[in-house]
């Protein structure tokens, strides 16, 4: 680690606990005693009606997926057939499934990288003074602003065989390279992720910008004067700033990627040949097909739940686990360096 | 103090369960209830298209002038997907479309009235009989319930072309694989496409072309495969994904071909009159009739249309055995009378008159999207107006002679896991990403078909 970055660091743990210092100690303030019934708000007993009803629903609705996943049903006037554990066996049987998980990993990973790297890179530039700044800010915003289905027929006019991407490519003089992008199993998954990336830019810039305002400017100012660049201010200060936004972006994309939908649906409809599929299109095929098995459909269901649960829960403990770590080795590198 | 929280509370709680209930169903109509002459009753479908359903209606608005008919229209997914929740939800349609395949009288059935004793009212205890053959049998479900009634029958097993492309391309119509590419080939040079067809996504319009090409190797072999008494990877199986192969290296199917499905994509190109050809089943003979073509080339994008002349063609000998695709059809759909309906006395006058009148059945004849399920109604030629009709009344004439001796059932004896497996068969065949061998694409439709009982008891 360099000199400068340690001296950052420290004049950064300096200022936040001479900001820590300043704020009113809790323990010091006239303490109230409470009794059982003073621990709840007072507006509890309000919100109590509307808590027990939307709480009671979504609980409902998983307790009852988990029940039907044991059966093999096709809704409303049909009989239920109890199969034991046989959706989750052929579930787990189907390649479809598996590469509806796979494309969700790609999914994932690309449009969570991609985010946070175009999120950090927009907010950073509109940190800095550049011109017509809230002309670009719209233009990056919008594409969160518009609905899916909205935009769906604009993306297949884009990547469809005679669209507009390939005629682009056709009057460069790239012709070659115009293909069938959204009916062939190579590029429709890419094109899937492409959309998704296009619009979660817009949302990683909104909470990264606002992250950024929070950042102490005395600690930039301090980096500045240690003689760090705009790169080594935001990669040693800003990001490590920002990091649980990271955090948060990165569980929710994971969500947004299991449970993705409706731009699958309007561009590939999961095709060809499944190529595009994921666990919300399977599921959705299986529930409003003709022959649809909601037992099926349930157990799909129960089994991206506990996906998203369980990931989301070790990305959490992770993270969790590298912020107590983190300050122990700053320290030690910065007793390593007076040491020196 | 408390008290009153208390009652708040309570309030609260009753108002969002008094909420709650009144999302529920109200109270259904009698199912024995007497047909009416009044009422309002909506009508969803996938077909016939708007325009058509208009002139339905207006016709049995003549005879009943007190009875509203809404008619809403779907894209067929879109049917599919709307249908079954809405009527699970108690706020779906009064009638509703319901047709042979897949299996569906028994999955959107069980939300419909037994319509028996209103056809046995309305046409006698011989009434079964007085539809065409297989029509009644097809709509009923296997607790042995009358679900809906036949408005009427379709065939497919052929293709329909645009008279005036070939004129302009100097081209003859295809007999068989040779004369396909040639005429693909004139066609193209004059900037149009040859053949439109779109395999893309979820819906199953392709089997149509699998079947069409699976008759011209073996005609028995697509029913033996539904019905479990012949795999999809018997060399007849792999023949036909053969042929389905070198068809769009022989440019007879486009490049564009997994882009879309066939509703839209095809449609609207065969509609804006920039391509030749299109496989559409027989409901696509209303477009050879003036007000529906000109309305179905707007719907396609083409502002103030001029209507092209359409003519049927029998699918060629693809396989060089002699034979194309012989016609192949079942009844279209029927039209079924939501249990839940609040109108099912005035729905029952609707369908009645619709299924089981002359005047209704010649209304279906005269539209030219539907063979009449009634025996015995044919259209009126007097009061069709075609675009040509010196050309396109013989070959429509023809085409529902041969259309109504069909034997062969189009997608009643399928599952719709085998119509979905056939689908991904050909999209892995058109996928020009994909290196799979034919042989193993045939194998895996085999292993994700499963068979039919349909028409084999």
């Amino acid at each position: 680690m360099s000199n400068t970055s340690i001296r950052m660091r420290e004049r950064a743990a300096v200022t936040g606990t001479d900001r820590e210092q300043s704020r009113p100690s809790r323990a010091t303030g006239p303490r109230k005693r409470r009794g059982a019934s003073g621990l709840l708000p007072s507006g509890f007993m309000w919100i109590l009606p509307a808590l027990i009803i939307s709480v009671g629903l979504i609980y409902y609705s998983i307790a009852y997926s988990g029940f039907l996943s044991f059966f093999s049903w096709g809704g409303g006037r049909q009989h239920l057939k109890p199969v034991g554990l046989d959706n989750y066996t052929e579930i787990f049987s189907d390649p479809v499934f598996w590469m509806a998980i796979r494309n969700t990993v790609i999914y994932f990973v690309v449009v969570f990288t991609v985010q946070v790297i175009g999120g950090v890179l927009f907010a950073a530039a509109m940190h800095s003074r550049v011109i017509m700044a809230n002309v670009y800010k719209v233009i990056i915003v919008i594409p969160i602003v518009v609905a899916p289905a909205t935009m769906a027929p604009a993306h297949i006019q884009v990547w469809q065989s005679d669209g507009t991407l390939n005629r682009i490519l056709e009057a460069i003089g790239l012709g070659d390279l115009a293909q069938s992008w959204i009916g062939q199993s190579t590029t429709s998954l890419l094109v899937v992720i492409l959309v998704g990336c296009w619009g979660s830019i817009g949302f990683g810039f909104i909470l990264y910008f606002g992250a950024m305002t929070q950042i102490d400017p005395e600690m930039l100012e301090a980096g500045r004067i240690d003689g760090a660049g705009n790169f080594r201010i935001l990669f040693s200060l800003v990001l490590p700033n920002v990091r649980s936004i990271t955090i948060s972006l990165a569980i929710l994309n994971l969500i947004t990627a299991l449970k993705l939908f409706d731009s699958v649906w309007l561009i590939t409809q999961g095709g060809p040949a499944h190529s595009s599929e994921f666990l919300g299109t399977m599921i959705y095929s299986e529930t409003s097909g003709a022959s649809r098995d909601l037992g099926y459909a349930s157990a799909l269901s129960i089994i991206l739940m506990l996906i998203a649960v369980a990931t989301s829960i070790i990305v959490q403990r992770s993270s969790r686990e590298r912020a107590a770590a983190r300050p122990r080795r700053g320290r030690r590198a910065v007793s390593e360096e007076r040491n020196v | 103090m408390k008290t009153k929280k208390f009652l708040a509370v309570a309030g609260l709680a009753a108002a969002s369960v008094l909420i709650l209930s009144g999302c529920g169903n109200g109270g259904a109509a009698d199912a024995n209830v007497k047909p009416a002459t009044s009422g309002e009753v909506n009508w969803w479908g996938w077909t016939p298209d708007t325009a058509v359903a208009k002139r339905y209606i207006a016709e049995f608005n003549k005879e009943y002038p007190d009875i509203t008919v809404n008619y809403k229209n779907f894209e067929n997914v879109d049917y599919r997907n709307t249908l079954v929740p809405a009527l699970e939800s108690g706020k779906g349609p009064d009638v509703y479309d319901l047709s042979a395949a897949g299996g569906v009288p028994d999955t959107w059935g069980p939300y419909a009235i037994d319509l028996e004793p209103l056809a046995k009212d309305t046409l006698g205890d011989d009434w079964k009989k007085k539809f065409s053959a297989g029509y009644v049998d097809q709509l009923t479900g296997s607790d042995g319930r009358i679900v809906s009634l036949p408005l009427g029958g379709m065939s497919a097993g052929f293709l329909w072309y645009n008279k005036n492309i070939f004129d302009e391309a100097g081209a003859t119509v295809p007999t068989d694989y040779t004369s396909w590419v040639d005429a693909c080939a004139k066609i193209t040079a004059i900037g149009k496409t040859c053949f439109a067809m779109a395999a893309g996504g979820d819906d199953t319009f392709p089997t149509e072309m699998y079947h069409s090409i699976a008759n011209s190797v073996d005609p028995e072999f697509f029913i033996k495969a539904s019905t479990g008494k012949a795999k999809w990877n018997d060399p007849a199986g792999i023949e036909v994904l053969e042929i389905i192969a070198k068809m769009k290296k022989d440019g007879i199917i486009a490049s564009n071909v997994l882009d879309g499905t066939q509703y839209p994509q095809a449609n609207e190109a065969f509609m804006k009159g920039s391509a030749a050809m299109v496989q559409m089943g027989f409901w696509y003979t209303q477009y050879a009739e003036a007000n529906s073509c000109a309305a179905s080339m707007e719907a396609a994008g083409v502002a103030n249309p001029t209507c092209f002349v359409q003519l049927p063609l029998e699918f060629p000998d693809v396989a060089g055995k002699g034979h194309g695709s012989q016609y192949f059809g079942e009844v279209d759909y029927g039209l079924a009378i939501a249990e839940d309906s609040k109108n099912i006395a005035a729905s029952k006058t609707f369908v009645s008159w619709m299924t089981m009148s002359e005047k209704g059945q010649q209304n279906v004849a005269n539209a030219l999207d539907l063979l009449p399920g009634l025996q015995g109604v044919k259209p009126d030629w007097n009061a069709i107006s075609l675009v040509d009709k010196s050309v396109q009344q013989p070959a429509i004439e023809t085409l529902i002679a041969d259309s109504t001796a069909t034997t062969q059932t189009r997608q009643w004896q399928a599952t719709e896991k085998s119509l979905h497996g056939i689908v991904v068969a050909i999209q892995r065949v058109l996928d020009p990403t994909l290196s799979e061998s034919i042989p193993d694409i045939a194998a895996k439709l085999q292993d994700a078909s499963e068979a039919s009982t349909a028409g084999t008891k």
